[in-house]
């Protein structure tokens, strides 16, 4: 029994269990505290929806983050990239929006990327340098004003719209890990760099893949964001940081969850899981500071009993 | 013996800084033999099986196999030329499954139009293990679920399932259990039926007798001869691992000077699981205790055991007033000092000034108040590096631009400037030229004229026979031998008790 109970532990189908189990959890202390405010199946849809923007950010961003990597600019890409292509949804339609958003953001991602190789200088320094400056290119972009996407282009606005085209991204993430090189690429990166290019391993290449991928996929979000709001405002002096967070917590899940192999289940899960989080404390009335705490919180209890070191290892 | 020769090597060098690690070292090995590689640590022989499966460029020379030249930049060009490696530390990587690591490099034949055939991948990954015999390991499951041995085993099926001409065992057969030992010998032996060739390497000498047909001797970077291994014995093999001419000026001279009964730090049953078990000893006011063994031999833990760096250490290390050392902070209140043998990662921060690494433990008795003062930072750390003669532009310039030997000066100077009364040296000359060797040795024995009491780790028989007033030597995690200075103590008495 104890050797079954070991092995179950080392399954995909443990941490199917482990994700369901925190779900369930969440679910019913808010549902006991706060049954008329809380938890209908309305409710639920529409926490999905707003965590699925979340999760697809996330999603991106592990393909840094198994590298050892981060970036602090995918909040200024989702406005730029959002804002042009709500510009050129305005002349090309439906591809003008996907398109610019998709390219655009691609783009940010290969500059990123490139910097990164050349300027040999930790990715962090590197994006938040380059988070200023689209943030302030956004604002010339938008012209300073507020960018509205046209009710004719909304399709990715709410269900079924909005959750194909995240379904279709979680899709692309789970063949690029499972049919591809990248993502053992990427994970033989993170575990042992030297070792990695001992095995031919090109590591610039996929360090620069990382970022291209990454802010692929903020394009997606960048799409989601603006049709889930509608509107999209240029802001400048890092106003844009608050939007990195929120996808690096899915991240964190999918990072913590990958010895299970469950990484997008877990991306996805734990944005939903953050998504019952804030919008049980709304129904409780809780104030945003008290909401931010215990989020954060939780976040790291979670993190801390699924992914934490061995004692005495080096934890950095 | 009519083989073929497969691989030759000719004028092989290798430098790291000013260690000359491997120098000029020329042999040949035939197709269909199992070709020993033995030396002490430091002899060279990883970095030279190193260079020649890519993970090392070639400082120099040539290898030439089966006739064409090798030039590999990595493992996978290596296993593509016929060479592959089971290295001494864990050659699996973390977050992969284990047929992930078992192709990694090598996927090629799994992918059609840049989309990988996963499932085809695991499938002849769980072929590969089951035909090894190492069926209960899952090909689709993480690596990371797996022990350091069966993460082993995964690596003997990385290394050998392309079938290479050369495969090179480094010092692979300590993390393995028997059962794990039996497989890999069976390898062995089967790629030598097949006409190829192993370079094993090993300090278990006996292993080496049992499993070689040939043995090379390496010694401080140098080839010295090849045997063949059944017209040796293992203290034939001793002989030429350390036939080196022992003794040289800068060690100790005095001979039978007593050492003080009085106890400053004692030892009980110290115990760090998988490293060290049941460690006892006393070390006394002015004495230099040396701790000698083979490098995994849990030698090095016992320092860090004593300066209260081993975080599960069971057992005591109680100072002479009754302080039982626990943990850094209490070791260094205490005026314990520690330097490790991984000097780069453990000992100096190599990104920040030769002042800011001097004054580090000395912080807050160089504070006044709550204020450090630059200028009282600066004389403390060129004081005490005008002491350790270290060769610097100034106090501020950085680690990361000195030699190994200064920068293990810096260290020192650091624990000479914080007056430690006890000091725990692991590989205190560990890859530093002769000159700097000497100044190190003369400040030991100043510090032990001066009473302080010296912990001495090193791989280096002649330094702790020069240096130490006792000898343990470490075998296994535990204390297998004791020995007092003595004048007519030799290296294979020594080695006796490490191997």
């Amino acid at each position: 029994m104890k050797e079954k109970l070991a092995r179950l532990k080392t399954t995909r189908y443990y941490g199917f269990l482990l994700l369901a189990a925190m779900v369930v959890f969440f679910y019913a202390v808010f549902k006991i505290l706060t049954p008329d405010n809380f938890g209908s199946p309305e409710h639920l849809l529409s926490y999905l929806q707003s965590s699925i923007i979340y999760a697809v950010g996330g999603c991106g961003l592990y393909f840094i983050v198994v590298m050892g990597l981060f970036d602090f600019s995918i909040g200024a890409n989702v406005v730029f990239s959002s804002i042009v292509g709500v510009i050129c949804s305005e002349h090309f339609g439906y591809a003008g929006f996907i398109l610019g958003s998709l390219l655009c953001a691609t783009l940010i991602g290969v500059l990123i990327g490139f910097l990164y190789n050349t300027l040999r200088v930790p990715s962090m320094i590197v994006t938040v340098g380059l988070m200023l400056i689209f943030e302030s290119i956004a604002v010339f972009a938008a012209g300073g004003s507020k960018q509205t996407l046209a009710v004719d282009y909304r399709f990715f606005s709410a269900p079924p719209g909005s959750l194909i085209l995240a379904a279709l991204a979680f899709i692309l993430m789970w063949f690029i890990l499972k049919y591809t090189r990248v993502g053992t690429y990427c994970n033989a990166i993170g575990s042992n760099e030297f070792t990695a290019k001992n095995m031919g391993i090109d590591v610039k290449k996929y360090k620069l893949l990382g970022f291209i991928l990454l802010h692929f996929f903020v394009g997606v979000m960048a799409i989601l964001t603006v049709s889930y709001g509608t509107t999209m405002t240029a802001l400048t002096g890092m106003s844009t940081m608050s939007r990195n967070f929120k996808p690096l917590m899915g991240t964190f899940f999918g990072v913590a969850f990958r010895k299970y192999g469950t990484p997008i289940t877990a991306i996805v899960v734990g944005e939903f899981i953050i998504s019952i989080i804030f919008n049980g404390f709304i129904a409780l009335g809780a104030p945003t500071t008290i909401q931010n705490v215990v989020t954060g919180a939780a976040l790291l209890m979670i993190v801390a009993l699924t992914a934490r070191g061995r004692k005495g290892s080096v934890v950095k | 013996m009519e083989k073929n020769i497969l691989l030759r090597a000719e004028h092989i060098d290798k430098r790291f800084g000013i260690t000359h690690a491997v120098n000029d070292v020329s042999l040949t090995v035939n197709a269909g033999e199992i070709r020993g590689l033995i030396g002490e640590n430091g002899s060279g022989k990883s970095t030279f099986s190193q260079m020649l499966c890519g993970i090392y460029t070639i400082g120099g020379g040539t290898f030439t196999l089966n006739g064409k030249e090798l030039h590999v930049r990595n493992q996978v060009e290596a296993n593509d030329a016929g060479v592959s490696i089971i290295v001494q530390e864990t050659g699996t990587l973390s977050g992969l499954t284990v047929a992930e690591n078992i192709f990694l490099g090598h996927e090629k034949p799994f992918i059609r139009h840049g989309i990988k055939n996963t499932p085809a991948m695991n499938r002849e990954a769980q072929r590969l293990l089951d035909e090894y015999g190492f069926g209960r390991i899952r090909a689709g499951m993480m690596i990371d679920h797996y022990n350091f041995e069966d993460r082993k085993l995964v690596e003997i099926v990385k290394a050998t399932y392309m079938k290479p001409l050369i495969l090179i065992v480094d010092e692979t057969t300590t993390a393995l259990s028997q059962d794990g030992r039996m497989e890999l010998y069976k390898i062995m032996d089967r790629t030598r039926a097949d006409g190829r060739t192993v370079i094993f390497i090993s300090h278990d000498l006996q292993e080496v007798l049992a499993h070689t047909d040939t043995v090379s001797v390496l010694r401080d970077g140098e080839y010295i001869d090849t045997v063949a291994s059944a017209d040796m014995t293992e203290d034939d093999l001793k002989r030429l691992m350390v036939g080196r001419e022992i003794g040289s000026a800068y060690y100790r001279t005095d001979w039978g000077t007593p050492v003080s009964d009085e106890v400053v730090l004692r030892a009980e049953n110290v115990t760090v699981p998988g490293l060290i078990r049941d460690v006892s000893f006393e070390l006394h006011r002015g004495e230099i205790l040396g701790f000698g063994g083979l490098s995994e031999s849990g030698m090095h833990e016992i320092g860090k055991a004593v300066f209260g760096a081993s975080w599960d250490r069971t057992g005591r290390v109680v100072l002479a007033d009754g302080t039982e050392i626990n943990d850094i902070p209490t070791a260094i209140a205490h005026s314990i000092a520690y330097t490790s043998k991984d000097r780069d990662n453990e000992s100096v921060i190599v990104n920040e000034t030769i002042r800011n690494n001097t004054v580090l433990p000395s912080i807050e008795d160089l504070a006044h108040g709550r204020l450090l003062i630059k200028r009282e930072l600066d004389r403390f750390a060129k004081e005490n590096a005008e002491k350790m003669q270290t060769k610097m532009q100034s106090t501020g310039q950085f680690v990361s631009d000195l030699s190994g030997g200064n920068k293990q000066k810096v260290v020192l100077a650091r624990w000479i400037g914080k007056n430690s009364d006890i000091l725990v040296l692991d590989s205190p000359t560990r890859g530093i030229d002769v000159k700097v060797k000497q100044a190190i040795y003369a400040l030991m024995q100043e510090l032990k004229e001066q009473g302080r009491s010296i912990i001495m780790i090193s791989e280096e028989l002649p330094e702790l026979m020069g240096m130490a007033d006792r000898i343990l030597i470490v075998r296994d995690g535990s204390i297998s031998g004791e020995y007092l200075r003595d004048p007519n103590l030799d290296e294979e008495t020594l080695i006796a008790k490490m191997v």
